[in-house]
């Protein structure tokens, strides 16, 4: 039986938290760790090398897309997928955060079927 | 003229008195020769001789007198010419004495008019950068007296080195730096005559200001440059408060969003959970919780734009857009709110489409408020109609059907409603932000007075114009007119 995608969320407000965890189950993935801050949302990524991170932009410690930086800079964790979430939706927010390496760029507020959609999408085809 | 200003006017001294007792001594002679005539002539038998005596005599006397007569009316002449030189040699020290009160009193004035200013620096340079004017608003903004400045410093010793510097940093010559350092300083004023924008400036005692500089060249009285002129204000509390201000507006829409995000997802999973259906009830009063929390969501974009436009930091991501699905999306947004409050709305667009080259997500946004905002003002029974129409555009800004020589092609949108209209003496104030019309006001209209501004400032920033027509209690039609093809 094929493995479900492996997913760590990352956002310091837990009530979204929470809600991107619902939309991860909903997509038929697992929830390796949530944490509300970068530097946990890095020192996770590197212990349990996800399939994907959903990652909130401005969280303490550490900045979504300074996750992102980091982890692409990595040889172990370069190939995570990456799903940014931020409550900035300009053209030069989102501009910001693929330039980061993130896969995705989702602005808040986001449907949740949009999220499950998105989450589907970059882990269709791992651990096939 | 010179020769004359050089004597002491007081002085009765002149060349032509002087030489006049030389010029009569022929005349003084031919008098006595005419002495010796007359008392030879008393004696009897001399009468031949005297007559040959005065004819000998009387010739030489008549050209002596006439030359004497010459000579007495050019010593007058030359006397009135020295009088008339002296005279006038006194109205020029006269004249020159006036201009050189005139002039103290003007540069009186100058100083007097650049002493009194004490909230703006006005700093004058020679051509090099070295203080010559140096006023009492500079001593208070930079913390130093004139005295230790003027003919000592150079301006370029108040600004902060980094922004003269430019990427190269400073030039590793000490003696070429200052010289570089300047021509950055004024190198824009040079190019366009003058220059505004915002300094760093150094204070004696070490604080940074950031100061609005006006950089303007400095002629002479022979249109020669002579130096530069520095007028600056102090922008250091205004600079912080406009940062305050956009990180109030940040943070505010940061805040706001985060908790409607939460609000709008969580409704959505109880909404959509099939394995707990929700009775009509209950949807309907969840459905009714989602509107608001999306209006409130409108209103923190509304905002977060409105403070971009201030700030002048609002850009367009110009692509070809076709404003007639534009229109029919706007259409279909606004056709639920329409039905529900009876009014209908019509929409007419090109088959073919209509192309403009703009932001398609601001021109969608433009267009929304016009129709969210025609159907809330019109009463039940009421009409919208949405007419795009391509058309030409001539100077004045006459929009016709047909191509008429010199006109541009344009995209006309009109907004029409058969609504509660705007007093003629209010629509002047319509694009204001937070302004609402007495007759939303009365009327209970919900909003905050921002959708037209944004609709302005997106139409403007298109290169187009918005305008309205609008009578009390028979409708509104606005125009949008954007630059087409």
């Amino acid at each position: 039986m094929e493995l479900p995608a492996r997913v760590l969320v990352a956002d310091d407000e837990p009530d979204i938290r929470l809600l991107v965890t619902l939309a991860v189950r909903k997509a038929g993935c697992t929830v390796v760790d949530s944490v509300g801050d970068g530097l946990a949302a890095l020192a996770a990524a590197r212990a349990e090398i996800p399939d994907l991170l959903v990652l909130d932009v401005s969280m303490p410690g550490a900045t979504g897309l300074e996750v992102c930086a980091a982890l692409r800079a990595e040889p172990a964790t370069a190939g995570c997928r990456v799903l940014l979430l931020s409550a900035g939706a300009s053209p030069a927010d989102i501009a910001r955060g693929l330039s980061a390496g993130a896969d995705a760029y989702l602005p808040k507020p986001f449907p949740v079927a949009g999220l499950v959609a998105q989450i589907r999408a970059l882990t269709s085809g791992v651990r096939a | 003229m010179t020769a004359v200003l050089d004597r002491p006017t007081g002085s009765h001294h002149s060349p032509a008195p002087a030489a006049l007792p030389e010029r009569l001594v022929p005349g003084g002679l031919a008098l006595l020769a005419l002495a010796g005539v007359l008392v030879l002539a008393t004696r009897p038998g001399h009468l031949p001789v005297l007559l040959a005596a005065c004819a000998a005599v009387v010739l030489p006397v008549a050209d002596l007198a006439r030359r004497l007569r010459g000579q007495l009316a050019t010593a007058r002449e030359l006397e009135e010419q020295r009088r008339d030189l002296v005279s006038r040699g006194r109205t020029t020290a006269d004249e020159l004495e006036v201009a050189t009160r005139m002039m103290r009193a003007r540069a009186q004035t100058m100083t007097s008019v650049i002493d009194a200013v004490t909230e703006q620096s006005i700093i004058g340079t020679d051509r090099d950068g070295v203080v010559r004017v140096w006023n009492p608003g500079a001593e208070r903004m930079l913390g130093l007296p004139r005295a230790e400045v003027v003919r000592i410093r150079s301006i370029t010793d108040f600004h902060a080195p980094e922004e003269l510097d430019g990427e190269t940093g400073p030039d590793p010559a000490p003696a070429r730096r200052g010289a570089n350092r300047f021509a950055a300083l004024v190198a824009v004023a040079r190019d366009q005559g003058s220059d505004v924008r915002d300094w760093t400036y150094l204070t004696a005692d070490g604080r940074r200001l950031t100061v609005s500089v006006a950089i303007t060249p400095r002629t002479d009285d022979d249109g020669e440059q002579a130096g530069w002129n520095f007028v600056g204000t102090d922008m250091t509390e205004v600079r912080a408060a406009e940062r305050l201000k956009d990180q109030f507006v940040s943070l505010i829409s940061h805040e706001l969003r985060t908790p409607l995000s939460s609000i709008l997802g969580y409704l959505e999973l109880v909404l959509d959970d099939e394995e707990q259906p929700l009775t009509d009830d209950q949807r309907q009063y969840l459905g009714t919780v989602e509107r608001n929390a999306q209006r409130l969501l409108r209103l923190v974009g509304d905002l977060l734009f409105t403070a971009q436009v201030d700030a002048g930091r609002f850009t367009l991501q110009p692509e070809d857009v076709d404003l007639a699905a534009i229109v029919r999306a706007s259409e279909e947004t606004a056709r639920v709110t329409a039905a529900a409050r009876g009014v209908s709305v019509a929409v007419a667009v090109p088959d073919g489409g209509l192309v403009v080259r703009g932001d398609a997500l601001r021109l969608g946004q433009a267009c929304d408020n016009l129709v969210s905002n025609a159907v809330k003002f019109t009463p039940a029974g009421g009409h919208v109609t949405l007419r795009l129409a391509p058309g030409w555009q001539d100077d004045d800004g006459r929009v016709t059907a047909t191509e008429r020589p010199g006109c541009r092609p344009v995209a006309a949108l009109s907004v029409s409603d058969t609504g509660v209209g705007i007093p003629a003496g209010e629509q002047g104030r319509l694009f204001t932000s937070f302004f609402r019309a007495s007759t939303a006001r009365r009327n209970a209209v919900p909003g905050v007075g921002l959708g037209l501004t944004i609709t302005k400032a997106i139409t403007t920033a298109h290169g187009g114009s918005l305008d309205v027509t609008s009578a009390e209690d028979a409708g509104t039609t606005f125009t949008m007119i954007l630059p087409a093809g």
